[in-house]
């Protein structure tokens, strides 16, 4: 009998489902590539120029932090990289691609390696490098807005523009429909307006999100939630189409705010997380400062989670013979 | 409402690929009476077997080698020969055990004669007990518990349901499916038997959707020939790990939930696994001892996967040698399914009595790589069918705080492997959990004691 040389001795159970920490990273980065390619399309090599100073920002930075804490390096589990390309999707297409840089390096570093790297994280790193550059270029931050191509052929104009949101805020619902060129509704669904980079194709960010749910790596409990809470703030306000289509609600609802680190873990947490973010985006969008919501209001909704995985468990099965069940 | 048409439990669950295939077909084999048996005196949970034989005595198959005692049960001669001086030998669970080993000598000698009881059938409850621990019969899915002692229920419980355990959850393995369609009569007649012993009014059988084959049979076997004094029902559900486990399968089955920290006695089942209810009926009507164990022998590393029937003590390096050798590239050897059984280091260890297959994988193992963080994504909440929470228990665990994880249901647990198999960072979490576990059993051992 040929005995293979060594037998490996290890704990049960032998066998393991095929997902994997970094096969979910990957899959979640290859969902968000038709969103960013659109980004790059629509608004040029600019934009592509953010995506990649974000992307090697928030590398570096890991790799960096690994080294000066003696870890094991964790580039390749994709999650520095998702947080760059994430984080790269909500910045304005024209960004200097410095300040990308510097964004992706404060999440990574301050939001996700000083709280102990992977999965101890308090705050999203994307969102939270987005917070850092709000507070500190909020010129660029908020006037970086390219025009789009208004057509698949048309040519790109390179000139800045007002989103739709910022319009709507400041001068109404018509003038921002204006910002909008030609029919409005499907130019909003297929990504023909100005935004973050990657927030402006709602179709190819609900494709990306198909392939996510079909694979069972995201839910439908946060973003269906956060997208409710968002139409109920708005309501009234008279243009919730507009607060559906016109920001950066999708990507943060299917990307940001289904991070597993900083969302909870149960359903009925996640739904009143869902809601709460959606809710907040539009308080913030009505009544804030911002024409914009999305971000700080799924931070915020991360400084929730460990009351929201305290207060929804999961139900025992059986309880204590003689308990009351 | 309308019963669905096969049952599971109420939550959580996995399904690893079942991967039967390659077994399911094939009937079970015997393998040729070995050289040499090596008959742990352990093998069961309570006190080890003491010996009543000698170095230098000639044993024939059958014959009583070892006492139970108080707690255990008696151990059998597997094979006729001369028994060696008793020495400690490696085990596959306790690493080195002490055992009685016997090798052939001279001509085989057959094995003893067991005659009929012609009133078996109306065995009174006592003697159904007796002979049962007389044949040294455990629990043969894999807990090894005497089954004489779980027949006897505490004082004020009582049964209305037996249950027979033919889910046979475990990838690989197909033995207890095996044994269904080759001995559905003894299945059934053992079943009743025990149900008798216990005084249930009805018995189901639970199995899962892929051994509709073996519900046609025991269907026969149960209601072909003479009318039953109960109802005898086989109970199709579907196939999701862990369902052969016994608190899923009775949930699946009748409904009931067994509460926390107690036994499925509680809500009135009794489940036994259906190579148990066969040995039974063995032990009742002739007073056959316990002898051979059917086993599955699968898996990428062996050349040719085979059902078993193996004199007990045999020594795994005979059953792969039988089943044409181990596939070079064969990394681990698990002894049981691979979801719940152990990994062996080496080959030189006897078939115990509860060992139900030997599975043998090729490739990196999950662990190997080591593990990674915790990342919340909640799918070992998803997987546990108590719905405790191993995610809380491992970070508490990794943190040196142990004792924080009684909140979680750390004791509750009876490691199933569903949330490790689901956890994507590869976390031992049925390892953390039995670091709490033992930690917490330490504790309340400390504020007990004076």
């Amino acid at each position: 009998m040929n005995t293979p040389r060594t037998l490996v001795l290890e704990p049960g159970p032998h066998l393991h489902a095929a997902t994997t920490t970094a096969s979910i990273m990957w899959w979640v980065n290859a969902s968000l590539a038709p969103a960013a390619a659109w980004g790059v399309f629509v608004f040029g090599p600019a934009a592509l120029a953010v995506i990649a100073a974000a992307v090697a920002g928030a590398v570096a930075s890991e790799w960096l932090a690994c080294r000066a804490l003696h870890r094991r390096p964790t580039i390749r589990d994709g999650s520095a990289l998702c947080t760059g390309l994430l984080l790269a999707l909500t910045l304005p297409p024209l960004t200097p691609w410095w300040m990308a840089a510097l964004g992706a390096a404060f999440g990574v570093l301050v939001a996700k390696m000083l709280f102990g790297g992977l999965g101890m994280n308090l705050f999203n790193p994307a969102l939270a490098g987005r917070a850092f550059m709000m507070a500190s270029f909020p010129l660029a931050m908020t006037s970086a807005w390219a025009a789009p191509r208004v057509g698949l052929t048309a040519r790109l104009d390179a000139v800045t523009t007002a989103t739709p949101l910022a319009v709507l805020k400041e001068q109404g619902l018509a003038a921002a429909m204006k910002v909008v060129a030609g029919d409005p509704w499907p130019r909003l669904v297929l990504g023909f307006r100005p935004g973050s980079i990657g927030e402006v194709s709602v179709v190819l960010i609900a494709l990306g999100a198909a392939v996510l749910l079909a694979r069972r790596i995201i839910g439908l409990a946060i973003p269906l939630s956060v997208l409710a809470g968002t139409a109920l703030a708005t309501i009234g306000s008279g243009a919730p189409g507009l607060h559906l289509l016109g920001g950066g609600l999708w990507l943060g609802a299917f990307y940001m705010a289904t991070d597993y680190v900083t969302s909870p873990s149960t359903r009925g947490g996640q739904i009143v997380f869902g809601l709460g973010i959606g809710l907040l985006t539009g308080l913030i969008r009505l009544f804030g400062g911002y024409p914009e919501g999305i971000c700080y209001a799924i931070l915020i909704g991360n400084a929730m989670v460990p009351a929201l995985n305290l207060w929804f468990r999961p139900r025992r099965v059986a309880a204590l013979a003689g308990s009351p069940s | 409402m309308r019963a669905p048409l096969l049952r599971r439990f109420g939550r959580g669950g996995v399904h690893p690929e079942p991967s039967k295939q390659a077994t399911a077909w094939r009937p079970i084999e015997r393998l040729p009476a070995p050289h040499e048996v090596r008959l742990p005196l352990l093998q069961h949970l309570g006190e080890p077997a003491t010996p009543i034989v000698q170095k230098g005595d000639l044993v024939r198959r059958g014959q009583k080698i070892a006492e139970g005692g108080e707690t255990g049960v008696p151990l059998h001669a597997t094979i006729s020969g001369k028994v060696k001086p008793i020495e400690r030998v490696p085990h596959p669970v306790h690493v080195l055990a002490p055992a009685i080993v016997i090798v052939r000598h001279g001509e085989d000698a057959e094995e003893l004669e067991f005659p009929e009881d012609p009133e078996w059938r109306s065995c009174a409850r006592d003697e159904a007990l007796a002979r049962i621990r007389e044949a040294g019969i455990v629990g043969l899915g894999g807990a090894a518990f005497p089954t004489w002692r779980k027949l006897q229920l505490p004082a004020g419980v009582s049964v209305d349901t037996l249950i027979v355990n033919g889910a046979e959850c475990e990838p690989y393995l197909t033995a207890d499916y095996r044994t269904m369609l080759s001995h559905p009569a003894d299945v059934i007649e053992g079943a009743l038997i025990l149900a008798r012993i216990v005084g249930a009014r009805r018995v189901l059988i639970g199995i899962e959707a892929d051994k509709l084959a073996a519900k046609w049979w025991l269907d026969v076997a149960a209601h072909g020939g003479a009318q039953r004094e109960m109802p005898v029902e086989v109970v199709p559900c579907e196939i999701h790990y862990p369902q052969g486990a016994e608190r899923q399968l009775v949930t699946a089955l009748t409904g009931r939930v067994v509460p926390a920290r107690a036994l499925p006695s509680a809500v009135g089942v009794l489940v036994q696994n259906v190579a148990t209810a066969a040995s039974v009926y063995e032990a009742v009507r002739w007073r056959r001892p316990l002898l051979d164990r059917v086993m599955t022998v699968s898996g990428p590393g062996i050349q040719v996967p085979r059902n078993l029937r193996v004199p007990i003590g045999t020594l795994l390096g005979e059953v792969v040698a039988f089943c044409g050798g181990m596939d070079p590239d064969t990394t681990r050897v698990v002894a049981g399914g691979p979801m719940m059984g152990r990994s062996l280091p080496r080959l030189d260890v006897p078939v115990i009595k509860g060992m139900n297959g030997l599975v043998l994988l090729k490739g990196r193992g999950p662990f190997e790589d080591g593990f990674g963080p915790c990342i919340q994504c909640g799918r070992c909440l998803e997987a546990c069918p108590l719905g405790l929470e191993p995610d809380q228990v491992s970070v508490r665990v990794e943190a040196g705080r142990p004792l924080d994880t009684e909140p979680y249901g750390a004791i509750d647990c009876y490691e199933c492997g569903s949330c490790s198999y689901a956890c994507p960072s590869h976390r031992p979490l049925v390892q953390f959990m039995q670091v709490a576990k033992s930690a917490l059993r330490r504790a309340s051992e400390l504020r007990v004691a004076p």
